[in-house]
């Protein structure tokens, strides 16, 4: 399955050999993470907290893709029920603590997400949808066209109810990951893309790079997109391009919104339930979150065709119609910036987190499609919990990887 | 003479000119503070550095390369943005 | 669709003259201004029309040469219209500020000419009222035709201040000083026989210093502006010469200069493929700052390149480029007449309070703290947890004192651009959501 035959073997002996240090039972002194996206970056946190040497390797710089260009939000609001919703509560909760514990403090903002119907079918998905968030326990208040009128007065009358889903956060992709990377004490290289495995034994032992093999007694592969190719994944993984926007500082509207809002066509948009029929292979999801700094940030698509971080005038205008329905008085604000990004999906909806069949010492976590910021630090500790040999404090089975590839490593 | 209302005051300007040159003939400097904390004053002349910001008709615009319209009304953008 | 053969961004001098050689070539060509009239900040017309005292004999023939030119041809002018970029399908989106709607262009070309930027280096205070960069003077005496009111102080480096205090001169408020950081007089007679070449040149510099040695303005050479602060509802100025003498001058304007940079932040990449993406050629200070001679003959060069792609008809640019290499070789000298003799690099000895980027509130001590780890970040890094290049100005004062400064903090790593920090993104320019809301291709347009 590894992409040993790319390369003749003799190469890699021709390579600078860097080996650092011997390799040993578990708990491990070292570790490679291949990705300093927000998983790894949170994989390299806890691993150094446990007082592993981490090497995180970067095919490029941290956060330079999905986590660099997310919407950011930490919520529940939007999962879909089941294990995706338990998983979420239980980032949110880390991300609180994170932030109560000083680490992440100043980056965290807390806030309600208002889900808003503004049509008689959104008011009953999000009614069902409501029942879901409050058998996993989550604090959902519906709230009447009037009562919402009261409490988010810079709505729009088009909003006819909502449900505010306290206790929820906002953070952005690129501040937490540098924040995890300076923190997790690893060393960072840069400009350093993974080519492939050296594989010894059913382990992982160690990486090509241009800058030679490297070794390691663990290797996560939390390389996003970038994970397809190391794992012959292409089928499984697949880009979900997002189009998101930031607006220039306007502060007294930033304070007049009591909390992000999502417009009911989100959970459309993102099939959190099922049985909404066929998606639409450019769909939009409509959040608002009001930033820490008093901008906005407006997004977003879910492009199933879409690979390139590239901005169409269309699908900004269509964005931007869609808020300012509901918030009319963004139409004042400015336009600061566009950006786009591409999530890496698994084509069943859940990521693939957990221990690579087959390879006693090689984890794998990627294919978060939108929820890699809410989701990164739960991932990152239970990675880590798993590689030192305590036991997850949180339950992966849904997420194993084995799902896709046990057939392939068997063989 | 053509006029304009800033805040509560009438300024004249010659027609063409920009609403930065009527407000500086009228000896404005300063438009009020931005949502950082910084006064907002005229500073590049060409509409780069955002430097300028006012609200014309309810529109941010650049003060240096927005001319000025007999009649309009212009606030500043700190009004909302305090 | 409606597509053109050519749109021209900027109604300066480069744009003037790639919109004039596109139409006589038989192309159609629209011309986009932000303002509602042509010249671009160099050749800023009065506002009533009339012929303004400050602007040079031959500056205002250029100019008339240009505008004659141009009213024989058939171009589209879309005045009051800020170019926004070209989006992933390859529209150009022009904001039409006279009607409030963002304006979706199809063109087979696209000759982007959006002029220069003067360069500013950081300095405490200059973020206050009162302090402009002295281009920001000079473009409001051409169009006023009237001198700020009292004390003005001009400060910085290059030829620039020269100009504008003779132009204050001329209106009647000589400034309190022009404090220049390299000494260009004794660089000229030290070393630069080659100005000699430029007659036009040193004709004009030799006017300028005429009037302002007739006005007994004083001349601070060798010697910079390291802070200004307010006192008593004026400006201090504080001065550092060459051998590290401290003066203070008090005034009531400040105008600010450190040279000039091409406005090229977030401007499509050059593409000079035929196919189904558009062509985009750069013209005139945004591709390179040589002065309005040389984006003069680099619009017709650009022009004349687009005809050629768009046509297949092979057309003659060398005639441009010898211009352009003459212009080149001209601020070159120029450049080295004025280079900083004041000791130490300005930007190192910088104290850390100062606002590197003020749409954001950063400070070079916010930097020096960023880059304070043993791993080199990445351009991408510096900016997103710098928030340098990040606010409404998008990085066009602040991205290359960053990048300079980034190489200075951190010598053994690869220099950052300005470009790496800025990216490529549209909108160029913070734009109305209620105007984007509604863009339209043009031909939907009600008007």
């Amino acid at each position: 399955m590894y992409r040993r035959d790319t390369l003749p073997a003799t190469n890699i002996h021709l390579m600078k050999s860097i080996r650092l240090h011997e390799i040993s039972g578990s708990p491990p002194s070292t570790a490679i993470v291949i990705g300093s996206g927000i998983v790894g970056a949170a994989t390299a946190y806890y691993l150094g907290k446990r007082g592993v040497a981490v090497h995180l390797l970067e095919a490029t710089a941290p956060a330079a893709e999905a986590s660099g260009a997310a919407d950011g939000a930490v919520s529940v609001a939007s999962k879909r029920p089941g294990t995706m919703m338990t998983a979420a509560l239980r980032g949110v909760a880390l991300y609180r603590d994170l932030a109560r514990d000083g680490l992440l403090a100043d980056l965290y903002k807390t806030r309600s997400t208002f889900i808003i119907a503004a049509s008689q079918a959104e008011c009953e998905l999000l009614e069902k949808h409501r029942e879901a968030l409050l058998d996993a326990g989550v604090k959902a208040v519906a709230l009447s066209r009037q009562a919402l009128q009261k409490r988010f007065q810079v709505l729009s009358p088009n909003a006819l109810m909502g449900v505010e889903v306290h206790d929820e956060g906002h953070a952005i992709g690129y501040e937490i990951v540098h924040r995890l990377v300076k923190a997790s004490g690893a060393f960072v290289h840069r400009d350093t893309p993974v080519r492939e495995f050296v594989e010894a034994g059913g382990r992982v032992a160690g990486v090509v790079t241009p800058k030679g093999v490297m070794t390691a007694d663990a290797m996560v592969i939390a390389a996003g997109g970038g994970s397809a190719n190391l794992l012959n994944l292409d089928n499984v993984l697949i880009p979900r391009k997002g189009q998101l926007l930031v607006t220039e500082r306007a502060p007294a509207l930033n304070r007049a919104m009591p909390g992000a809002i999502m417009s009911g066509r989100y959970l459309l948009s993102k099939g959190s339930q099922k049985g909404t029929g066929a998606l639409p292979s450019r769909g939009l999801g409509l959040v608002i979150d009001p930033l820490r700094t008093g901008q906005f940030l407006i997004g977003g698509t879910r492009e199933d065709f879409g690979d390139r971080q590239t901005n169409d005038i269309d699908a900004v205008r269509r964005i931007l119609l869609a808020a300012v329905d509901l918030v009319p008085g963004l139409a004042d604000v400015r336009l600061l910036r566009s950006f786009a990004g591409v999530r890496t999906a698994v084509i069943d909806g859940l990521p693939l987190i957990g221990r690579l069949p087959g390879r006693e010492n090689a984890y794998v976590a990627t294919g978060f499609e939108g929820d890699g910021i809410c989701l990164g630090p739960l991932t990152g500790k239970t990675i880590a919990q798993m590689i030192c040999g305590e036991t997850p404090e949180f339950d992966l089975s849904d997420f194993d990887p084995a799902r896709f590839m046990a057939g392939k490593v068997a063989a | 003479m053509n006029s304009f209302r800033f805040l509560s005051k009438n300024i004249p300007f010659n027609e063409g000119e920009s609403i930065a040159a009527a407000l500086e003939a009228a000896g404005i400097r300063q438009f009020g503070r931005d949502a950082v904390g910084h006064e907002i004053r005229y500073f590049c002349g060409i509409g780069a550095c955002q430097c300028c910001l006012v609200r014309i008709d309810g529109v941010i615009r650049e003060a240096c390369v927005t001319p000025a319209r007999a009649g309009a009304h212009i606030e500043l953008v700190g009004a909302d943005h305090e | 669709m409606n597509e053109r053969d050519v749109i021209v961004i900027g109604g300066g001098p480069a744009g003037m003259a790639a919109a004039i050689e596109a139409a006589l070539a038989g192309l159609s060509v629209d011309l986009v201004e932000q303002r509602p009239t042509l010249g671009g900040a160099i050749y800023r017309q009065q506002a009533d029309g009339g012929t303004s005292p400050v602007q040079s004999k031959m500056a205002r023939q250029r100019f008339a040469r240009l505008s004659t030119a141009l009213a024989g041809i058939s171009a589209n002018m879309r005045f009051s219209s800020v170019f926004l970029g070209l989006d992933a399908d390859g529209f150009v989106l022009i904001e039409n500020r006279q009607i409030g709607r963002i304006e979706l262009i199809r063109s087979r070309a696209i000759i982007v000419a959006t002029g220069a930027v003067e360069r500013i280096l950081p300095r405490p205070g200059s973020e206050l009222p009162g302090v402009s960069t002295a281009g920001g003077l000079q473009v409001m005496l051409k169009e006023t035709s009237r001198a700020p009111q009292g004390r003005v102080l001009l400060a910085g480096n290059g030829p620039l201040l020269l100009a504008v205090a003779a132009q204050l001169i001329r209106l009647g408020n000589p400034p309190a000083g022009i404090v220049e950081a390299g000494d260009p007089l004794r660089a000229a007679a030290l070393s630069n026989v080659g100005l000699l070449s430029h007659p036009a040149l040193l004709a004009e510099a030799a006017v300028y210093l005429k009037d302002i040695y007739r006005a007994g303005t004083p001349w601070f050479r060798g010697t910079r502006l390291t802070r200004i602060e307010k006192v008593d509802g004026a400006l201090q100025a504080t001065l550092c010469d060459r051998h590290d003498a401290v003066r203070t001058i008090l005034v009531d304007r400040i105008g600010l200069h450190d040279g000039i940079q091409s406005n090229r932040i977030g401007l499509p990449a050059e593409q000079t493929r035929t196919g189904s993406a558009p062509v985009v050629v750069r013209a005139g200070d945004c591709r390179e700052a040589l002065g309005a001679v040389a984006a003069e003959a680099d619009g017709r060069r650009a022009g004349l390149l687009a005809v050629s792609l768009l046509s297949g008809i092979a057309t003659d640019i060398s005639v441009a480029e010898r211009a352009i290499a003459r212009q080149r070789q001209a601020q070159a000298l120029i450049t080295r007449s004025f280079m900083p003799v004041a000791g130490g690099s300005h930007l190192a000895s910088l104290p850390d309070e100062t606002l590197l980027c003020r749409c954001e509130g950063r400070t070079v001590g916010d930097l020096r703290q960023l880059l304070d780890r043993p791993d080199p970040i990445s351009d991408r890094e510096i900016k997103h947890n710098g928030r340098f290049a990040m606010g409404l100005c998008q990085g066009r004062f602040c991205a290359s004192n960053v990048a300079e400064l980034v190489a200075l903090l951190r010598p053994d790593a690869s220099k950052p651009t300005p470009d790496g920090l800025t990216g490529q993104r549209w909108p160029i320019r913070p734009v109305s959501i209620g105007a984007l809301t509604r863009a339209a291709p043009e031909d939907n347009c009600e008007d």
